[in-house]
């Protein structure tokens, strides 16, 4: 193809355009000489137009990392959308995700682990930034079991030393309510059943935040206590309609799942509230029993700092219990355990209705009753470990001639 | 200046660095300045140190044994502590250690500051060595009590009743034993076990024995706020109650995984001795403390 302008060297006006191997050179086809020669390089013109590719989608991030890394970078990456998160947690979570699969002890691990690997790490990214995410959640997205999943969060956290904070209540309480389906209409929910969200939120909150405050959530699931606090609070906004729904109604037409805790949550949450009614001078005249304290939750929730420090024993110095003062603690002296009943005189008589009880975790007021194994009996200190042992306590746990033929027979019958 | 004289004449005898000059050596025993000592006078001189040495360090374990008589907590520990740094009569030291007070691993805190609390120890996990090879199925045929499942795990399951413990013993020889409440009786269990072996007719011998793990327990007696413990100890704990309704406290020094309940109940693991578990429960008891006046 000829091009414009003329030879230096000749004059000629026949300059053509060819290619020498793979530089393109403007030549005179007269005389030979070379014009100009092409650019190995493009302008920054040319390239502000072409599209930037980004490493990742670049085969050389391919050619580096092995197959299974991509894909598992590919599943992170796929959950990181799923879920809606900024993408900031999706570098965090890739990179996390790359340190661990280089560590030894994950490098070798079955497949099934390295998907669940992704999952942790993503789980884990969330966490460090309060984002309120479960491992139900993650264990449903992967299709995993909960004990596999666990395993692995722990080696995760343990082997690349991360510091996980921990799950934030008031937060989690808002993304589980996001799932409820009861804020807005529908076929299936009479019209009295849907509520508000805002007001919703805000109460199921100051529930589970009472629940805390009386050492219901220490220790114990978030999931199922957040259920029955939400519950809880739908029935305390209209208490004339929603009396008769039962929990796993209500469960069912949210939308949600209803954990088999929760019933026990339910109950203990209503026990605590019972005790406050006890205490707030306008209820002390009614009889007031599971169904009817909830119309008062309002009250009860509104005035619960007072009410919880009349109705509850709050722990003192010297433990109060009997079995603790027979002990024989040398850091529990006659004077503090005075002191003690006078502050708290139903202390020890716990069983007896309407005094206050001490505030204590439930695994402590009904304590199981469990084999406590005897401590060790002087015989057994005097063990030294190097007495002599008689062959009659060896040969009892030897068959004789004959045992051993009846075994045998019996053996080759089975 | 007597003495300096001696100290230089001795000094070409005697290695450098040991400190002659103590408090308890009178002066002028057996040292007469001599500018090459014989061999007999030199064990003579090191035999008078290391009397006066356990004489002192008998009288400091008495006293402190005194001591600790009151609160009665850890006697045991504090016995084992004079056997151990007391040098054994017939070995004669190079370097006679210098006359310090015996300094026990647990430092005797007042009544006052200890917890008073002492955790049980509740399983001990032991190994040792049979020194031969076994043949399982002889051993699940002749012996009681004996259970042999090669499909399910390759050992044999014995267990005998006192003290209650528990054995598996692998083909090549070596035997685990758990079970046990303390490391006296897992070395008492893990002897009948060999006994046992030896009688079915292998050339069982005990080699290696070793104490690999300690389990104690104990309780504090009141209720502890694990998601404050998790925030102001984040570096060493771990609380997921999703997964486990205790906190995973991981102790450095002594190096012990601690189980920590909102009961108030403490489980201790990973100890080699019994010291760790008491001294790792002494460093978390004021911690634990600090959560207690929470409301």
């Amino acid at each position: 193809m000829a091009a414009r302008g003329s030879c230096p060297g000749c004059g000629s006006a026949a300059l053509v355009e060819d290619a020498h191997y793979a530089q393109q050179q403007l030549v005179c086809a007269a005389c030979g000489c070379v014009l100009a020669e092409g650019l190995l390089t493009t302008t920054y013109a040319e390239e502000e137009h072409l599209r930037e590719v980004a490493y990742s989608q670049s085969t050389g991030q391919k050619e580096q990392l092995s197959r299974c890394l991509q894909r598992g970078i590919r599943r992170v990456q796929d959950l990181c959308k799923v879920l809606h998160l900024p993408t900031v947690f999706e570098e965090t979570a890739v990179s996390y995700f790359q340190r661990a699969l280089q560590h030894p002890s994950f490098h070798l691990v079955s497949l099934e682990k390295k998907e669940l690997l992704g999952g942790c790490c993503v789980f884990v990214t969330c966490r460090q930034h309060n984002w309120p995410l479960t491992m139900g959640t993650i264990c449903s997205l992967l299709y995993a079991k909960q004990e596999l999943f666990a395993g692995v969060y722990l080696s995760l956290q343990k082997e690349l030393g991360l510091s996980v904070p921990a799950l934030s209540l008031g937060d989690l309480v808002k993304t589980h309510l996001n799932s409820f389906r009861l804020f807005q209409h529908a076929a299936d929910i009479p019209a009295s059943f849907v509520e508000d969200k805002e007001k919703m939120v805000a109460r199921t909150m100051q529930i589970v935040e009472l629940a805390s405050e009386t050492w219901l959530v220490t220790g114990r699931h978030p999931v199922p206590i957040v259920t029955a606090a939400a519950f809880l609070s739908w029935q305390s906004l209209q208490p004339a309609a929603r009396l008769t729904c039962t929990f796993a109604r209500f469960c069912k037409l949210a939308g949600v799942d209803l954990p088999a805790p929760a019933h026990l949550r339910l109950k203990e949450l209503l026990e605590i509230l019972l005790r406050m009614a006890s205490q707030l001078a306008w209820l002390r005249v009614f009889n007031m029993d599971k169904k009817t304290v909830i119309k008062h939750i309002g009250d009860l929730l509104q005035h619960r700092i007072f009410l919880l420090k009349n109705a509850f024993c709050l722990e003192d110095e010297e433990e109060p219990r009997a079995v603790a003062a027979g002990e024989g603690s040398p850091g529990s002296p006659a004077a503090g355990g005075a002191a003690q009943e006078e502050g708290c005189p139903s202390e020890g008589k716990r069983q007896r209705e309407g005094g206050p009880r001490p505030l204590l975790p439930p695994c402590l007021l009904n304590p199981r009753k469990r084999l406590r194994t005897a401590a060790p009996s002087a015989s057994d200190s005097a063990i030294t470990g190097d007495e002599p042992i008689s062959d009659s306590e060896i040969e009892q746990y030897l068959r004789g001639p004959e045992e051993i033929r009846a075994f045998r027979k019996a053996k080759a019958w089975l | 200046m007597n003495n300096a004289r001696t100290d230089r004449s001795l000094e070409g005898a005697m290695t450098p660095g040991i400190p002659i000059f103590s408090p308890m050596m009178p002066y002028g025993t057996g040292l007469t300045p001599q500018p090459v000592q014989s061999t007999n006078s030199l064990s003579i001189l090191e035999e008078q140190q290391r009397q006066q040495q356990q004489q002192q360090a008998a009288q400091q374990s008495t006293s402190q044994q005194a001591t600790q008589g009151t609160s009665g907590q850890t006697p045991q520990l504090f016995h084992s502590q004079t056997l151990t740094t007391a040098p054994l009569p017939g070995t004669t030291p190079l370097y006679p250690s210098p006359m310090t007070p015996m300094t026990p691993i647990t430092p005797a805190t007042p009544a006052s500051e200890s917890s008073g609390i002492v955790p049980q120890l509740q399983n001990i996990v032991s190994t040792v060595n049979l020194g031969c090879k076994l043949d399982l199925k002889t051993i699940a045929l002749r012996a009681r009590n004996a259970e042999y499942n090669p499909k399910r795990f390759a050992a044999v399951i014995m267990r005998i009743r006192e003290p209650r413990t528990t054995a598996l013993i692998f083909s090549s020889g070596k035997m685990v034993c758990t079970g046990a409440k303390s490391e006296e009786q897992s070395r008492l269990a893990a002897r009948k076990y060999a006994r046992v072996v030896q009688k079915l007719g292998f050339p069982a011998k005990f080699l290696d024995f070793k104490i690999q793990n300690m389990v104690g327990s104990c309780d504090v007696k009141f209720p502890i706020r694990l998601e404050g413990l998790v925030l102001t100890h984040q570096q060493f704990s771990s609380y997921e109650p999703e997964l486990f309704p205790g906190l995973i406290y991981r102790m450095i020094k002594p190096r012990i995984v601690l189980l920590i309940f909102v009961s108030g109940k403490v489980v201790l693991t990973g100890a080699k001795v019994r010291a760790e578990i008491y001294e790792a429960f002494e460093n978390i008891y004021p911690i634990l403390k600090g959560f207690r006046k929470t409301t």
